[in-house]
């Protein structure tokens, strides 16, 4: 076992130094931290950036990188807002031009992806560089199923993963994003996601996506899928009740062309008649909690996809998009606890995920399937905005 | 001795119908109009004593009641003037719901401090009014107050049973368990039989017997889920709990695939 101990001495100097580009590293396992400094050190000289870390280096590594020591932190799977703030922070101190986060498990990125990270706010002058992960069929779905849709609709940004762990920023974004992360309440900044995309949508700054390749993704440490949804869709849905003004705006999404290799579905059906069944079960049981949030129109498509056969079984783009909206403001409207509102939309969650597997399955590749959501999410756009202004009726 | 009986009967007639025929019922009459006559005087003078606290009461309520719209009016259309949400959308970046708008709560606010007030002068001066006809013995006063406060722990025992049922309901249909409708509403009526004891002692209605009552229900209830859930779920409890002590080791690490998922499919 490595023994970790506190970085040396020399590095201090690093703290007064300067360079165009500091590299935030959050917190991480030692083999990851090391494989990250390593990846930093094939892609950049080392006079060229500083690195700032909360990770302790290990005794038997040896790097030329300048390494700026910051108060040690447990590995989340997510960026903090403390993190946030620090980043800025290291950013405002060694006069950097650019800032890249990176956060655990960033040693599975490699050198060509980082230079393209940096590169782009150092000679696009691009604010917010987000990576694009090539990720497997049926990874990251609550991102597919909600989180990039949802965020595409409301603000006509393309991003694939608007909560990217690895970020290229500018400093006028660094201190934007700071300033959001010092409004929220010390006790709850290790549990407060920020939206860095829609934070740059609001500031009118420049975004860009970058395809970086595959990368391990870090999972929660609390596995359970009530939990993470709670807490991530919870999290987008409060931040979109903050820039309604801005989102109600109409926009129109640009272009991207993404690269047409698709990764191929592996597996998964197992888990689709469990899904299923979990859907049924809440069928039968929340018709009561979900009446008050889902229009009748909806209610009745749910019964009738509750009655298709595990291997049939749909959940048609239109209905997912109508089902967050309506989930979105009840949540705005607070009709039910909001804890009981997204406990309550798990298991259509679910049933979508058991419906993309089953799209995947036969044969459509699976991101074209979440094209399509993200399109139905834009194309019902203004029932939201609709219902968002007069939330007592529904329109269908 | 024939004389002498015919003269005593002849007395003893006369002494009969000497007597008045309807002394008695005179004597019954009078006294239970006495009665009722002090009982009506005793709750006319009570409520005497009493009326102009409930006058003023309502009074005050309705004065503090129409004060507080009239300002809750006035404070709205001022804040909507100088566009108060607006500003503070603006310097916050935040958007407000119609429901929870700055104006909206402001003004919301300023009318139920009134009707609060109004209440509590109200209740003032119906005290005061009362204090001085508390020489009259009357029961139903304080049991107006036990019942308001019945009524307050009733409407707050309904609304944990709902808010703890639907938890419940949600919990138990996201864990997929079968009979998450019965658990619910085995909640719901806890609380609810709970609630109803409360309000019961609280109204001092049937005494030991509703403690009693309640005893024996709530312990039944709990007896019988417990050795539903011993004998029942024995295998998964044990199982359950074994699993948990092998991996309170391995809770340090991040996880690198959820547990509850299949090897292709991750959430996040």
């Amino acid at each position: 076992m490595a023994t970790a101990n506190p970085i040396p001495d020399d590095t201090s100097i690093a703290t007064h130094a300067t360079a165009d580009l500091v590299v935030f590293v959050t917190a991480m396992a030692a083999e990851e931290f090391k494989g990250t400094l390593a990846n930093l050190e094939a892609t950049f000289p080392a006079e060229s950036i500083i690195v700032s870390t909360q990770n302790a280096l290990p005794a038997d590594f040896q790097t030329p990188l300048r390494i700026v020591p910051l108060p040690q932190t447990n590995p989340l799977w997510m960026l903090k807002a403390s993190d946030f703030v620090a980043a800025a922070q290291c950013g405002l101190e060694h006069e950097a031009k650019a800032i890249l986060i990176l956060g655990p498990g960033a040693d599975s990125l490699s050198p060509l992806s980082l230079r393209r990270l940096a590169e782009a706010v150092l000679t696009a002058s691009i604010d917010l560089v987000v990576p694009h992960y090539s990720i497997a069929a049926h990874a990251g779905l609550i991102n597919s199923a909600i989180l990039y849709p949802l965020t595409r609709a409301a603000f006509a940004s393309r991003v694939r993963f608007p909560l990217s762990i690895d970020l290229g920023l500018s400093t006028r974004m660094a201190e934007r994003l700071a300033a959001v992360a010092q409004r929220v309440p010390p006790f709850s900044q290790s549990e407060t996601l920020l939206w860095p995309v829609n934070e740059a949508v609001a500031a009118g700054f420049t975004l860009e996506e970058v395809d970086v390749g595959a990368r391990s993704l870090p999972q929660p440490s609390d596995p359970d899928v009530n939990s993470i949804l709670a807490l991530v869709t919870g999290s987008l849905f409060a931040d979109l009740e903050a820039k309604a003004a801005l989102w109600q705006r109409p926009r129109r999404a640009p272009l991207i062309r993404r690269p047409q290799a698709e990764p191929t579905a592996s597996g998964g059906t197992a888990d689709v008649p469990r899904m299923v069944a979990a859907f049924r079960l809440a069928t039968a049981n929340l018709q009561e909690i979900w009446s008050l949030v889902l229009s009748p129109n909806s209610l009745l498509m749910l019964k009738r996809c509750s009655v298709l056969e595990a291997a049939e079984f749909r959940m048609p783009d239109n209905l997912w998009a109508r089902i967050v909206f309506d989930f979105l403001i009840a949540y705005r409207l607070r009709t039910i606890n909001r804890g009981h509102l997204l406990g309550a939309m798990i298991p259509l969650y679910l049933a979508w995920v058991a419906g993309h597997i089953n799209v995947t399955a036969s044969g459509t590749p699976a991101e074209r399937h979440i094209e399509a959501v993200a399109a139905a999410f834009e194309a019902d756009k203004p029932y939201l905005v609709a219902r968002w202004r007069w939330p007592d009726r529904f329109n269908s | 001795m024939q004389t002498l009986i015919a003269n005593a009967a002849q007395q003893a007639s006369q002494n009969i119908s000497g007597i008045p025929a309807y002394s008695e019922d005179v004597s019954i009459w009078h006294q239970m109009s006495n009665a009722l006559h002090q009982s009506i005087y005793r709750v006319l003078t009570l409520l005497i004593a009493v009326l102009p606290g409930i006058l003023a009461f309502f009074v005050a309520l309705v004065v503090f009641t129409v004060a507080g719209a009239a300002i809750s009016s006035i404070l709205r259309r001022t804040l909507t003037w100088i566009k108060l949400d607006l500003r503070i959308a603006r310097k916050g970046g935040t958007d407000w719901s119609p429901s929870t708008s700055p104006t909206d709560i402001i003004a919301r606010a300023s009318f139920w401090i009134c009707v609060v007030l109004g209440l509590i002068i109200g209740v003032s001066a119906f005290d005061t009014s009362y204090a001085t006809g508390t020489a009259l013995p009357i029961s139903l006063l304080p049991y107006l107050t036990h019942a308001v406060g019945a009524a307050l722990l009733l409407i707050a025992g309904i609304i944990i049973a709902r808010f703890l049922a639907r938890s419940v309901l949600i919990s138990a249909v996201n864990a997929q368990l079968q009979y998450s409708r019965f658990l619910s509403l085995g909640v719901k009526w806890l609380v609810l039989v709970l609630t109803a004891a409360m309000v019961l002692d609280h109204l001092q209605v049937g005494g030991n017997v509703v403690e009693l009552a309640f005893g024996i229900l709530f312990g039944g209830i709990v007896l019988t889920l417990s050795l539903a859930v011993g004998l029942g779920s024995r295998d998964l409890v044990s199982r359950s709990l074994e699993s948990r002590v092998e991996h309170t080791g391995e809770r340090m690490h991040i996880p690198d695939e959820p547990a509850n998922t299949s090897s292709s499919i991750r959430h996040f």
